[in-house]
């Protein structure tokens, strides 16, 4: 929460009090949320984990599109918001494969099997791990730009053939889950809560990027003075 | 444009023929794999097939990337990459000829990988000699799209080799589902429907990522 | 020389690599027929302004142009220019000739072997002709790799540090070869950190020192006048 409470300025305030609410909100809908019947509490983590996946495939499209956006313009503008989803989207890819796991443990008693959206999850995980491996192998700047940008629109391109491959094998992973519209709520405010945290993160991430890439620049400058 | 694209493809040919620069350490270790793998299969004859089609196609993945990794190295010496990038060719054509050699080393392995996992595996992968070219062709096809892409990215790149294989594989899952699932068909001898989704499937995969790297290519030539 | 036409000219050219601004807004123009020297000690982006004008790197920002059209943005376009780095760009296990018959082949040159030929006799190495170039010296190289950038005879050559580990005789060769090419009307660029070679063969000297050019960048008075009005603005 540290994140959220440390803005100096109004306007970051007026936007984090309500992430906070929204959060919150989703928090206390989770413990109000009627108890699955044959699951027990362990159902609840449903709640984040619906939210996160969604947010980690949503994120993986976002960063896509600001590698072409970047590979169109050369602005390193778009590589910010590129390395900003990047980050925060592995943040949701690894809580997604968490989340899943612990929920499968329960509901399948095991922690990992072979099915079409576990593994195409992990693929997700591995793409977003690959970017920020390949990214720490290059200094900053337009190179480390351009090349990450052609891989992560390699990556989209792969994605929805992931998925297709492992579909065709059989899966065992509910696809529309049955539940009680006071449950769908429940989804509705914690995947609302959720992307936005995920955004606020990603936007102060992308600004601290931007810090960055200033003071280096006016180091250099001085150094060069 | 056609017999520049063959003098480049030759001239890797060559090189590849006096040095063997990558060829036998690719096929050493496709064998080394392939043997270590069927160590491993006390299966009943009837989960052989499943087994044997995934465990051929990781070794195709393992040993093939040693090739490609390799030739990308090799152009990086004494500057020949720029070299490469002074003739007057659209970058594409650079692209589509280092992807052809690729392919032709990952034919190759095929040719020596197949006929052991029919040996050491016992399964009938020959039996429908045609159903199985059409698999390695295409499959071998879409490997060397991603993987030529892949390794232009992680040039001059610290742990090149390290970095090369932990982007390519989860890329190539689907390849590797698809000749698995395909080839598991041609030993069980159904060449059907079943067996021409996943053929669609591998030629797909290969036309998309061709495709992209003929058109991103450029991106990764220059500096 | 005001009213020739400009072989290369770069615009407001600046080179980042990774934080580092190697080259900042550089205005340069060389003229059909000249000879320019580009000096400045070293890691001052000598290279880095030879790969820009080559159109071998990409500049971050601001232009290049051969003969007022904007290089490299038709491949065709690449056979303006020859160049020679510090690495020789050739293959180590072709030999002496298939390497210049490759290049010639991959230029269009009209005859590839006798092209190949010929060029071994002016360098002086035909008797090395059938061997692996991973097997003659370093010098050799160095002149095997000045015939390969002259295989398709460009109008414009860049060479960058073409003297530097050469012997006397060498360098004599080198400097009578590149007065030659220049007798011939072809423009010629090289950096080199050796003053004294300059004044010889140069028309011109221009020096880079962080980041900036100092010397006359820029030829023709209009273009001078251009420059000081912009930088007055």
């Amino acid at each position: 929460m540290g994140i959220i409470t440390t803005s100096k300025s109004g306007r970051p305030v007026l936007w984090t009090s309500l992430v906070a609410v929204l959060l919150t909100g989703a928090i206390v809908a989770m413990y109000l949320a009627p108890t699955e019947q044959t699951m027990g509490d362990v159902q609840r983590v449903m709640y984040v984990h619906i939210a996160v996946a969604w947010l980690a495939l949503l994120g993986f499209v976002a960063m896509a599109a600001c590698g072409l956006a970047y590979l169109l313009s050369r602005n390193l503008w778009w590589d910010q918001w590129s390395m900003a989803t990047c980050e925060i989207g592995w943040l949701c890819s690894t809580l997604t494969l968490v989340t899943g796991s612990l929920w499968a443990h329960a509901a399948w008693g095991t922690w990992w099997t072979w099915d079409p959206r576990l593994v195409s999850s992990f693929i997700l995980w591995a793409f977003y791990s690959g970017n920020l491996i390949l990214r720490s192998g290059l200094d900053d700047g337009p190179q480390r730009a351009r090349l990450s940008a052609v891989l992560v629109i390699i990556g989209v391109a792969d994605v929805p053939l992931v998925v297709m491959a492992t579909r065709w094998f059989r899966g065992i992973h509910p696809v529309s889950p049955a539940m009680e519209p006071s449950m769908r709520y429940v989804l509705l405010a914690s995947m609302v809560g959720l992307t936005a945290i995920m955004t606020l993160l990603l936007v102060r991430r992308r600004t601290q990027l931007q810090h960055e890439s200033l003071v280096m620049q006016l180091q250099m400058q001085a150094d060069e003075n | 444009m056609a017999s520049k694209l063959w003098w480049l493809i030759h001239k890797d040919l060559v090189i590849e023929y006096r040095v063997r620069q990558a060829w036998p350490a690719m096929l050493l270790l496709g064998i080394i794999v392939a043997v270590v793998f069927n160590l491993q299969m006390d299966l009943l004859p009837e989960q052989r097939p499943a087994a044997a089609g995934a465990l051929l196609w990781l070794a195709i993945l393992f040993a093939g990337l040693v090739a490609i990794e390799r030739t990308g190295a090799a152009e990086q010496q004494d500057g020949c990459w720029d070299g490469l990038v002074l003739f007057p060719l659209p970058s594409s054509l650079i692209y589509v000829a280092k992807l052809a050699v690729n392919f032709i080393a990952l034919l190759a392995l095929e040719c020596v990988l197949v006929p052991l996992f029919v040996v050491l595996a016992d399964i009938p992968l020959l039996r429908h000699a045609w159903a199985m070219l059409l698999v390695a062709v295409l499959g071998s096809l879409g490997m060397a799209a991603v993987g030529t892409l892949v390794s232009a990215m992680t040039h001059g790149l610290r742990q090149r080799g390290a970095i090369l294989s932990l982007l390519v594989l989860p890329l190539l899952l689907p390849v590797v589902l698809a000749g698995a699932e395909a080839s598991r068909l041609v030993a069980v001898g159904d060449v059907g429907t079943q067996w021409w989704r996943w053929v669609q499937f591998l030629g797909a995969f290969a036309i998309v990522f061709t495709t992209l790297g003929i058109v991103l290519f450029g991106f990764l030539v220059e500096e | 020389m005001t009213n020739q036409k400009s072989a290369i000219q770069a615009q407001r050219l600046s080179k980042r690599i990774g934080d580092r601004r190697v080259l900042r807004e550089i205005d340069l123009e060389i003229a059909e027929g000249e000879c320019v020297a580009l000096t400045g000690s070293n890691g001052t982006g000598k290279t880095t302004l030879l790969r820009c004008l080559s159109a071998i790197a990409r500049p971050t920002s601001g232009k290049v142009y051969w003969f007022g059209r904007p290089a490299a943005a038709d491949p065709a376009q690449r056979r303006l220019i020859g160049m020679v780095s510090h690495e020789s760009r050739l293959y180590a296990h072709l030999t002496l000739r298939e390497n210049l018959v490759f290049a010639a082949r991959l230029f269009s040159v009209a005859d590839p072997g006798e092209r190949a030929e010929q060029l071994l006799k002016q360098i002086g190495l035909v008797s090395l002709a059938d061997r692996q170039v991973g097997q003659i010296s370093r010098g050799m190289g160095q002149r095997l790799a000045l015939a390969r950038a002259l295989i398709h005879d460009p109008p414009i050559l860049l060479l960058d540090e073409p003297f530097s580990g050469l012997d006397r005789s060498s360098r004599d060769w080198l400097a009578r070869l590149l007065h030659e090419r220049r007798e011939q009307g072809r423009t010629l660029c090289f950096s080199t950190h050796d003053e004294q070679q300059t004044g010889q063969i140069a028309d011109r000297t221009l020096t880079l020192s962080g980041g900036f050019l100092t010397g006359h960048p820029v030829v023709a008075d209009q273009s001078m006048e251009e420059n000081r009005h912009r930088h007055a603005a």
